[in-house]
């Protein structure tokens, strides 16, 4: 559905745009929230990036310089999202390789001599749920650490379900890889700013074609509230299922019939869910 | 101006054909292609282009850079489909030029040739939404069957829309493959659309989902060394920069889909090889938003959850 966002609207709730130097954003109650969206990483870059991490497998579109950003001036508080912090992840989990239907015919070919069989997690499945530092004044010498809190608390879904205008919208890609057309591994992070509170969903879809579908969401919400400290709630939902049990649960198993995971999430099972709370000193 | 002109100039506009007329043209296409050999042989001067995906309007940048066919002779190496807008407009365009100027312009099949693969990243749908059946579809996927394989360039530039395979060390075997056929799923025709030249192995590799070959430079050296060729030219793989020479400048990876999938912001390259195989890479960048026809694809606010 297309929303506009509306010069009124932004007024009325105290927000004001970031228009300096072409940046992407706005400030309101307190928070400045911004995105960036640049190119993918060019080859020196990337090899960079893959000496850093470790690695020489990466993802073939790693949007290395695209964020988004949810400061909270007054404390220095900052969460935010970025490639590398998720792929670092990705390194530290190292999933074993999830292998395609055709390999089971290939376990019958003749192998030619001198194979080296590669063992990276191709996925590059992460359990990356967002960065977060504080930012102190210099005199207060550097930077704290955040500590985010178990909670039994739940995101009010209904309330953010109510057609408040949205002043701030973005989507920022992180990474993607076409899995050499075997499927697809994207992560990205969606946000929505309205009168009174953000929202965001960092999301890794993945579909292994004929295989599996995996879905690491990771949603947080804040409150815009006068007096005491801001509380940033965050869940993560983690949902999976292999094609097999989705037809064995009556499901369609092509692939073409999932290719967006925002209308097929409630078909995968939870596998791992947890709140946790962010009280902003 | 002859049906087959006039088609060329609606498909240059971007507008389709009449499911009738696709009919015709692939079965005119199919009696050219049905000739051909699985190691077309190609004369110099070229413009090698790699992937396009379907991006149609980044196409048409292509030709402002390399010229029009037939005044250049064009060697496409597959990937016309999927994932761009215009799936339709571009395979058929290429199509249409391969019937009216046959010895001008060859296109060989990549991966995304294919019933299968198309029934997943888009041009199936793209068929289906634009005609309301899938009988140009079924058209095209036909004609996906007849393309040549591999091409090669003045008996000096092999020409593959993936890579090798470990089946394959001479042309040769290359041409007695039955080629009229789905692309399988393993085998020599599966590997030369499939597989990809990787650093970190020096022989073969099998990549980390068990099927589909990496191949590295030890591998390169001695299929060149034996078919007496200069290097390989190839496409498959997303390169930033547009070209990406490896092995000591025995293959490059040619790639023609500018900002791909209209995200990823890299440019785009052909390669130019004139009457002495002298090679230009000519460097190019999407097309303007303007030129479009379509309105900038800015996300649309949505009350997620």
């Amino acid at each position: 559905m297309e929303v506009e966002i509306d010069e009124k609207d932004l007024k009325a709730a105290g927000a004001e745009l970031l228009t300096d130097c072409g940046r992407h954003g706005l400030r309101i109650h307190g928070w400045e929230i911004e995105s960036c969206k640049r190119s993918i990483l060019n080859s020196s870059t990337l090899q960079h990036w893959e000496q850093k991490l470790g690695t020489s497998h990466l993802p073939e579109m790693i949007f290395g310089e695209n964020s988004l950003i949810l400061k909270h001036c007054k404390s220095g508080t900052k969460i935010h999202f970025n490639a590398f912090d998720a792929l670092s992840g990705w390194k530290k989990e190292a999933l074993p390789p999830v292998e395609v239907p055709a390999a089971a015919k290939w376990k019958f070919r003749s192998k030619p001599s001198q194979q080296v069989i590669l063992d990276y997690d191709y996925t590059f499945t992460t359990p990356y749920c967002g960065s977060e530092t504080i930012e102190l004044p210099v005199e207060k010498n550097g930077e704290g650490h955040l500590c985010w809190e178990e909670s039994k608390e739940k995101i009010n879904v209904i309330a953010l379900a109510s057609k408040e205008p949205i002043l701030f919208y973005d989507e920022v890609v992180l990474y993607e890889d076409e899995l050499a057309d075997n499927g697809v591994s994207l992560l990205t992070v969606k946000v929505r700013v309205m009168p009174n509170c953000w929202f965001l969903l960092l999301r890794f879809w993945l579909r292994v074609d004929g295989v599996l579908m995996r879905l690491r969401d990771t949603r947080m919400h804040c409150i815009f509230g006068d007096s005491a400290d801001p509380i940033v709630l965050r869940e993560s939902c983690w949902r999976e299922s292999t094609f097999q049990d989705l037809s064995a649960k009556g499901y369609p198993s092509d692939s073409a019939a999932y290719n967006d995971p925002a209308i097929i999430s409630q078909r995968l099972p939870i596998i791992m869910q947890k709140t946790q709370k962010l009280v902003i000193p | 101006m002859s049906d087959l002109d006039r088609q060329i100039e609606q498909l240059k506009k971007c507008e389709p054909l009449k499911e009738s007329e696709v009919k015709a043209l692939c079965l005119k296409a199919m009696e050219i292609l049905v000739e051909e050999s699985n190691v077309q042989r190609v004369d110099a001067p070229v413009t090698i282009c790699g992937d396009i995906h379907g991006q149609f309007y980044d196409m048409k940048e292509l030709f402002k850079v390399g010229g029009d066919c037939p005044k250049t002779n064009y060697l496409f190496l597959g990937d016309f489909v999927d994932r761009g807008y215009y799936s339709v407009e571009t395979f058929l365009l290429l199509l249409a030029l391969k019937v009216r100027y046959p010895d001008r312009i060859t296109l060989i099949r990549g991966n995304h040739e294919s019933r299968q693969i198309t029934q997943v990243y888009g041009f199936y749908d793209e068929c289906l939404r634009k005609y309301g059946s899938v009988n140009v579809w079924r058209y095209c996927t036909e004609i996906f069957d007849y393309l040549s394989l591999s091409a090669l360039i003045e008996n000096k530039v092999f020409s593959v829309h993936g890579g090798l395979s470990p089946a394959i060390s001479t042309l040769d075997q290359i041409r007695t493959i039955d080629r009229k056929q789905e692309v399988p799923h393993d085998g020599a025709m599966c590997d030369l659309l499939w597989s990809d030249p990787e650093d970190i192995v020096d022989g073969w590799g099998l990549s980390p989902r068990g099927a589909g070959f990496l191949f590295g430079g030890s591998v390169v050296t001695s299929f060149n060394h034996s078919n007496n060729i200069d290097y390989i030219c190839r496409a498959h793989q997303l390169v930033m920069e547009g070209y990406k020479w490896m092995f000591n400048k025995q293959i490059v990876t040619v790639w023609s889909a500018p900002n791909y999938c209209y995200r990823c912001g890299n440019v785009a390259a052909i390669l130019e090889l004139d009457e002495n195989l002298d090679k230009e890479f000519r460097v190019f960048d999407a097309a303007p938003q303007e030129s479009r026809g379509s309105p900038a694809k800015k996300p649309a606010p949505d009350y997620f959850l």
